[in-house]
């Protein structure tokens, strides 16, 4: 009685072994999971990314921060003088730069739309919009080339400001 | 013997004459409103306004960091201003303004209207013989 309660015992557990290995066999792995290395190109692009992300300035009472942004701008093409030119050239980049302050310290509103008709793209639309009040920036310099002017602005964000 | 109010009348007088001087040196300051507002279309300058014109209501508000301009005894601030332009426009962008930008991208061509403004403000103007101080009110 006891040898055939002891053989049955073994039976019983040889039989789940024999599970196991038939399961790690169909999914065609020899290792168990846990020891399991996976090499992706994804993979290695996403942590560039992370230390990107840890590395990304948050506003905190103890430390302000600079934000830097150029603006471009045009002339118009019919101009009495370089001078004039120039003056209204550098209020289009003055606008872009605020702009781009508005863009960095608030955000960036953004609605798309697609039209697609009998399987073909016949319209593709984005819309982009920015609404920001903008205090305290300063020209940092001015630069004039060949009808396109371009100016560094700059404005440090405190604590203090957002504070309510 | 001088009566004992004799100094009263003498004392009222030189107060009046003081407080009419006061009233005349604030009625020297007068208070203009005005507005700032520019349009820049694909990356061009569109259309820039600058508006200025007198308050007719008492501005409620302290002065705040003044602008001083020169000044050759005119008491006209559009003249004074479009001879300082550049400079009250500088001071005006550090006043701060309000950016409303909106772009379109159509089937890869893109356009953008970036509109700049300056909502009314009240600003206190003292013209002197040589200079004018421009205070906006808060």
């Amino acid at each position: 009685m006891k040898y055939s309660l002891l053989l049955a015992a073994l039976l019983s557990a040889s039989s789940l072994m024999a599970d196991d290995i038939v399961q790690a066999e169909n999914t065609g792995l020899s290792e168990p999971t846990k020891n399991i290395t996976v090499v992706c190109p994804e993979c290695t692009k996403v942590a560039p990314m992370q230390e990107q992300a840890d590395s990304e300035q948050v506003l905190s009472a103890e430390k302000d921060i600079l934000i830097n942004v150029t603006g471009q701008g045009v002339a118009p093409m019919d101009t009495s003088s370089p001078a004039q030119a120039y003056a209204l050239a550098k209020r289009a980049a003055v606008a872009d730069a605020y702009r781009l302050i508005a863009e960095k310290v608030k955000g960036v509103r953004i609605d798309g739309q697609d039209l697609i008709k009998n399987m073909m793209v016949k319209r593709s639309t984005v819309r982009t919009s920015v609404n920001a009040m903008v205090r305290n920036a300063n020209v940092v310099e001015t630069t004039f080339k060949e009808g396109l002017c371009e100016v560094e602005m700059e404005i440090l964000i405190s604590h203090s400001q957002f504070a309510q | 013997m001088r009566s004992r109010d004799g100094n009263l009348n003498f004392s009222l007088s030189i107060c009046t004459v003081i407080s009419l001087l006061f009233s005349s040196q604030t009625l020297k300051a007068d208070e203009y409103l005005i507005s700032y507002r520019y349009v820049v279309k694909d990356a061009t300058l569109y259309n820039e306004t600058l508006q200025i014109a007198k308050a007719m209501q008492k501005c409620v508000g302290e002065p705040q960091t003044e602008l001083i301009l020169e000044n050759d005894g005119a008491n006209d601030l559009k003249k004074i201003i479009a001879e300082n332009s550049d400079e009250f426009i500088d001071a005006i962008h550090k006043l701060g303004l309000h950016v409303e930008h909106n772009e379109r991208t159509e089937n890869l061509q893109n356009s953008s209207t970036t509109i700049l403004t300056l909502q009314t403000t009240c600003f206190k103007v003292d013209f002197n013989d040589n200079s004018v101080r421009i205070a906006p009110l808060k």
